[in-house]
């Protein structure tokens, strides 16, 4: 083992494959966004290049700069509501005493399902006819509550963000999960003698011990929401009235309904950098955390 | 020496993974630069099973293996389109036994965006469908993506098109398509509805909100809408307008936009406002689809929708709680509107347009007129639309009341438009349809919308 590792042309030569599929398809069509983004091109015929001028467009774009402020909601749902949850669940699956497997597998479940199944299923049941949703609603006797939750711009945003939170609480939950077995259990013990009783152990001990799991799993929401797309285009298509549009639906549109590539590709490159530029200050905030503990 | 061979194996288990890889990512290209790669054999592009067709050449003395393929949108089991292609794939074969055509669809939305893409990456297929109107297809013909065909067509096609109807496929002076069936849009309307709540088929502007105050009183919603997909609710400001300020001013504002600023539009959304606030449309318009609005009104949940003459295999299904107990009639008059109601909104037809890269255009043309012929008087036969081809001596039994409604409705017609997104620039339909949206929830006033509206761009067309 230790002779493969230390040798280096091994170790090339293994890696080159992976690099190579990375590359061909995912930095090279990069650049090649770039490329596009600096035309006005209709997607069919010849483009012209216009420099940075779809850039500035996008600057003094109402829309664009409304579909930024919809996907920073949506984060701000992700890392305020859905990691929270994740975390309870977490918790209490993992110390339970009987049926954490059948616990876990049933949380992961969604994670598995495409976005799409997820969005038509929820369509179904947000319908303000016939939807679960308001049909249980009626049952309760709260018909007042009963609303075309996908139609009206009041609702539209969150009720397109709890598919979202169904489908990877499961995921989020099972990264943390194992982070929490992973604190040996003689740490829970001493805590147990020093007299604290399981709230204080969950907030004393456990989270801090997992600082580095909920990194992570901070990372994979932010980005996860930052780029979601299939589900809200299933649900509401951006609608109504742009209420739940964010970038990566906007681009859709830009380039396919409106035949602006260049655009589209502009409005790409931004989420790049957006995507990016948040990792960075995410590692920035834990690096500090870290350093002050 | 054992080490050796087990090092080599290895090497050999990746290259092998390796070039599996590459081998399989081929078809799944990126999209390159606008190009039109002179491909040598074109593919018909699917995710799943697709086999790749092959093009063989037998000895030269026999005749020639050609395959043709085409793509459409007429995936719906009521859409008697979907069958009609798929048996002219037979029959077509029996015909011409060296000719094999494969055929693939996509349902509308998505077959814009697949289409698309597949032109870009050079793997168009050998025909595709294309929207009516024109302002689908504009932009691939002047990419130089599509082959004029005036000189593959025959005399014989061209006298048993109607005419008027091959003005449609004409581009720069070029034929690009064959004529087949056109839609014809109309108020169609649930005939037991109406007599339960003792409402009046409405001819006019006053009959429609009174039926629209009766049905809400029996507890019936009047108009079904699906605007989720924002053309539904454009239809209804179509002819709106039509009757408003009429076909001639909207055609005249198609060429200079200024002119949607005018008195006739702002009417015409006053209109459609009046109908909004006196609660003419279901509730959940907004997140309603068209497919949902479609199965409602054939399901008995509105009494009426503005469509098209597609919807008539739908409503008149065995399954339907309209069959039978629905009618057609022209959308009503506006009193004080400069229009009348001999003008239409519809009239123009979808076509299959040939690839400039289809290695036998020849073939590919024969095809075509064969497809849009049988298209054209099949698909009058089976409801689909009407025909733009003469069906003198057609057998028309198997015509609806419905089919034989709209067809006479269009017999009075004195001018049509086509929907107003197959006229209207890609960009400027989508600000349309928005428009219309935000005049159908009330956000914006008339005036508003008729400012908004005089800054699009002119079209191409008028």
């Amino acid at each position: 083992m230790k002779k493969i590792l230390s040798d280096k042309k091994a170790i090339t030569l293994f890696v080159c494959p992976t690099i190579l599929i990375m590359l061909v398809i995912v930095v090279v069509p990069i650049f090649i966004s770039v490329y596009y983004s600096l035309l006005d091109w209709d997607g069919l015929g010849r483009g012209t290049f216009v420099g940075l001028r779809n850039y500035m467009e996008l600057a003094g774009d109402e829309r664009f700069v409304n579909s930024i402020k919809n996907s920073l909601l949506y984060v701000a749902f992700s890392l305020f509501i859905q990691l929270p949850v994740s975390l309870l669940l977490a918790l209490i699956v993992a110390n339970i005493k009987r049926g954490e497997k059948f616990y876990r597998t049933t949380y992961f479940i969604p994670v598995i399902i495409s976005g799409v199944v997820i969005g038509q299923l929820w369509q179904k049941i947000y319908n303000g006819d016939y939807g679960l949703l308001n049909a249980v609603l009626g049952s309760l006797h709260l018909e007042h509550l009963q609303q075309d939750w996908l139609g009206q711009e009041t609702t539209a945003l969150i009720a397109a963000f709890i598919p979202n939170l169904w489908q990877y609480v499961g995921y989020h939950m099972l990264i943390m999960y194992a982070g929490i077995k992973s604190i040996s259990p003689e740490i829970y013990e001493a805590a147990t003698i020093d007299g604290a009783d399981s709230r204080q152990i969950a907030f004393k001990v456990t989270i801090p011990l997992l600082k580095p799991v909920l990194e992570v799993c901070v990372t994979f929401s932010l980005i996860g929401a930052l780029k979601i797309f299939d589900l809200i285009y299933v649900l509401t298509g951006g609608g109504p009235f742009f209420t739940t549009e964010v970038p990566t639906i906007y681009m859709y549109k830009t380039i396919f309904d409106s035949f602006h590539y260049g655009y589209g590709s502009a409005i790409s490159i931004f989420i790049i950098l957006e995507c990016f530029v948040f990792t960075m200050l995410l590692k920035l905030f834990f690096r500090n955390k870290e350093e002050q503990a | 020496m054992k080490n050796r061979m087990k090092k080599l194996l290895a090497l050999f288990a990746a290259a092998s993974m390796m070039v599996q890889l590459v081998g399989c990512g081929g078809g799944a290209g990126n999209a390159t630069a606008g190009e039109t790669n002179a491909d040598t054999s074109v593919e018909a592009q699917d995710q799943a099973e697709e086999t790749p067709a092959k093009e063989e050449e037998a000895a030269p003395s026999s005749e020639e293996e050609i395959t043709i393929t085409i793509w459409h949108q007429s995936v719906a089991d009521t859409d008697p389109v979907k069958k009609i292609i798929e048996e002219s794939v037979t029959e077509y074969h029996e015909l011409h036994p060296n000719v094999t055509i494969v055929q693939d669809g996509v349902t509308g939305e998505q077959y814009k965006t697949k289409i698309k893409t597949a032109f870009v990456a050079g793997e168009a297929p050998d025909i595709s469908y294309m929207f009516s109107g024109g302002s689908f297809v504009k932009p691939y013909i002047d990419a130089g993506y599509l082959l004029p065909i005036d000189e593959y067509l025959s005399q014989d096609t061209k006298s048993k098109v109607l005419p008027g109807t091959l003005d449609g496929c004409t581009f720069d002076g070029k034929v690009y398509t064959l004529p087949t069936i056109t839609f014809l849009a109309n108020l169609y309307c649930n005939t037991e509805m109406f007599d339960a709540a003792g409402a009046k088929i409405p001819t006019n502007w006053d009959e429609l909100l009174d039926a629209v105050d009766k049905l809400n009183a029996a507890g019936y919603t009047p108009i079904l809408m699906g605007e989720k997909d924002r053309w539904p609710g454009m239809y209804w400001y179509d002819i709106i307008s039509a009757r408003t300020a009429s076909n001639a001013a909207i055609v005249e504002a198609f060429g200079d936009p200024s002119k949607f600023n005018s008195e006739g539009f702002v009417m015409g959304a006053e209109k459609l406002q009046e109908l909004v606030k006196a609660n003419a449309f279901n509730d959940n318009m907004m997140s309603m689809s068209y497919d949902e609005m479609i199965e409602g009104f054939a399901a008995g949940q509105g009494a009426m929708v503005f469509q098209a003459n597609w919807v008539h295999p739908s409503f008149w299904a065995d399954t339907a709680a309209t069959k039978g107990k629905v009618t057609c009639v022209p959308f009503p008059v506006i009193d004080g509107g400069a229009g009348s109601i001999t003008e239409f909104s519809g009239g123009s037809s979808d076509g299959y347009y040939i690839n400039a890269n289809c290695e036998h255009p020849k073939e590919a043309v024969e095809y075509l007129e064969y497809l849009s012929e049988k298209i054209g008087v099949v698909g009058y036969q089976q409801g689909a639309g009407l025909p733009c081809w003469d069906t003198t001596g057609v057998d028309t039994s198997t015509l609806t009341p419905l089919d034989m409604e709209s067809a006479a409705l269009m017999e009075t017609g004195t001018s049509y438009i086509s929907w107003w997104d197959n006229i209207l620039s890609a960009e400027d339909s989508e600000t349309y349809k928005d428009l219309v949206a935000q005049v159908m929830a009330l956000k914006i006033t008339p005036e508003e919308f008729a400012e908004a509206m005089s800054k699009l761009q002119p079209s191409e067309f008028y």
